[in-house]
């Protein structure tokens, strides 16, 4: 079989040639990298470049890393995981899929069974998009929870690839690390305290001065429910569930890096 | 604190509903009362975890479950009624996950000994109740046909119950057990406002996410997600969407003037809570119901239907 390339331009036109992965189904699906596509190939003297001619490259992953499996299963959020067969109900039903094609839980879940690091590393940008709206463990017939699964997802990004978190990610981070220091260091969440720092976080010190954000503060000031805000105080005895919170989550940490050898 | 009486429910107003959203907060308990329950709130309440706190195990558990232990401890109550979706989801999380795994129950546990708040350890035996369904199942659509003295004729409303009051079924029991709601097609607020006069209006997005989770680090997913619903139940023919969460209210309400300058007046609808068309159909006047706490300005189209 004589496989030859040319360059149809030079060639003097031919059939259209489809763009990249164009004709397969359910596109959104499947990175640009797994995709291989010979624009103007020629097999024994036949043009055969055009639609049929484009191939995933195969994505079977042999290398089971079985103590990642068992890692997942361990934490809460993550526990169900062995339930999972990959029907892809969650992705069907997923809000976050139509506005981000790449967040795509079925595939998330997919690579933590198999302890795919590598694959999950390139999704680190769209990790945190779940808006935790659960319509994905509604439906899922198997009860394995893909809402919680997510969560399950940052443990893993945050473990193994904490550099690129903190980089790529810094708001996000940034942004859990006032809640949880809100909720677990004053018992409360203080709704304006909390705003007005994210905005302070993401650098949109400005926006809080424009027209639509003064409007809002100066009726909330107006009306007495700024006032309220301010007044929310910590709930007695605070101390003490504070105290036990750090303690058992200074117990995990320790697990953890017990176990990750650190 | 005394131990309640028959006609009192323990109550969890949860950060949001004690202070900006206390429109939310305060009719509700206006509603309750008027339908024969008192909302008694539970002291020293602390936050749920709001879903911030999921991935952190037992702590997580611990936070809703300190309130479950004070309402039953200082009220007598095992259950406990909340009117914040968020909330709701994150005690029938916990309550369900601690019955349904022993591990889970004793790290709890480890934390509330430690804390040394109560004598007694945590047993999961009392359930959350969001309000909605606690009103529907306790008093019933015929106690508010009762209670009805202004009925809103001629007002349609689009219900919104986002996504938590009704999922996922392994925690809120829709679906699975009697009396509950349905999960995919929730009926409870439908026919609450058909009691009140009010007509609802089929829009498809009742139960979709409005993305308020997200909306400090990811605003451009929830504001598209909010501005699809708002925009749909505009074209319904809407006059205002009746929410039951104070997070959806975050999003789709307070955010709305920011909607609108990026998707334009099709995104523009007022937005009000259940509680307050109830409080409004049940002799209340508009100032009671602060209706002039909401964002979106409900004011001007109920000042317009003669409301």
């Amino acid at each position: 079989m004589a496989i030859e390339k040319h360059d149809k331009e030079n060639s003097g036109g031919g059939r259209p040639v489809a763009e990249k992965g164009e004709h397969i189904v359910a596109r959104h699906l499947i990175e640009d990298d797994n995709i291989k596509e010979e624009k103007n190939l020629v097999i024994d003297g036949v043009d055969v470049s055009g639609r049929w001619n484009t191939f995933i490259i195969s994505r079977v992953d042999s290398d089971f890393d079985r103590s990642f499996f068992e890692e997942i299963k361990k934490t809460v959020v993550g526990s169900r995981i062995n339930r999972c067969w990959q029907c892809g109900m969650c992705t069907a039903s997923c809000t976050v899929t139509p506005l981000y094609r790449r967040f795509n839980p079925r595939a998330f879940i997919y690579m933590m069974q198999l302890g795919n690091l590598r694959e999950l590393k390139k999704y680190i940008d769209v990790a945190w998009r779940c808006v935790g709206c659960y319509k994905c463990s509604q439906r899922c017939p198997k009860q394995v929870n893909p809402a919680e699964m997510m969560e399950a997802l940052a443990l893993v990004m945050k473990k193994y690839f904490s550099e690129e978190v903190k980089t790529k990610l810094k708001l996000d981070e940034e942004v859990k690390t006032i809640y949880e220091d809100m909720i677990i260091g004053h018992g409360r969440l203080d709704l304006a305290k909390l705003h007005t720092s994210a905005m302070q976080k993401s650098g949109r010190t400005k926006e809080m001065l424009g027209k639509i954000e003064r409007g809002a503060i100066f009726e909330m000031v107006k009306d007495g429910r700024a006032f309220s805000v301010l007044r929310l105080g910590k709930p007695h005895n605070w101390s003490s569930s504070k105290e036990a919170i750090e303690n058992y989550l200074h117990k995990l940490k320790t697990i953890e890096n017990s176990e990750a050898g650190v | 604190m005394d131990k309640l009486k028959e006609n009192q429910a323990a109550y969890y107003p949860g950060c949001a509903l004690l202070t900006i959203d206390r429109a939310y907060n305060n009719s509700s308990k206006l509603v309750s009362k008027k339908m024969g329950i008192e909302l008694v709130e539970i002291p020293d309440y602390n936050c749920c975890g709001i879903g911030e706190m999921k991935s952190k195990g037992a702590a997580s558990m611990y936070l809703p479950l300190r309130n479950m232990m004070i309402a039953k401890n200082r009220l007598g109550s095992k259950n406990l009624v909340m009117a914040c979706s968020v909330c709701y989801h994150e005690f029938s999380r916990s309550i369900n996950r601690v019955k349904e795994n022993q591990n889970e129950l004793t790290a709890v546990n480890e934390i509330f000994k430690e804390a040394g708040e109560f004598k007694e350890e945590y047993i999961p035996d009392g359930e959350a109740r969001h309000i909605l369904e606690f009103l529907y199942n306790e008093k019933g659509v015929e106690e508010v046909k009762k209670n009805v003295v202004k009925p809103l004729k001629g007002l349609k409303v689009a219900p919104y119950y986002g996504c938590l009051y009704s999922r996922p079924s392994m925690y809120t029991f829709t679906d699975k057990k009697p009396k509950m709601d349905n999960s995919e097609r929730p009926r409870f607020m439908h026919e609450f406002l058909e009691a009140l006069g009010a007509e609802t209006v089929f829009y498809g997005n009742e139960v979709q996410c409005c993305g308020g989770r997200n909306v400090v680090q990811d605003e451009e997913t929830s504001f598209t997600l909010c501005s699809q619903t708002i925009s749909k139940a505009k074209k319904a023919g809407a006059d205002v969407i009746a929410l039951i969460c104070p997070k959806c209210a975050g999003a789709l309400d307070v955010n709305q003037p920011k909607i609108v300058e990026k998707f334009g007046k099709d995104s523009e609808l007022p937005i009000v809570y259940l509680t307050q068309l109830m409080a409004l159909a049940f002799g209340f006047s508009k100032k009671e119901a602060e209706f002039s706490d909401m964002i979106s300005e409900p004011l001007k189209v109920l000042n317009e239907k003669g409301f």
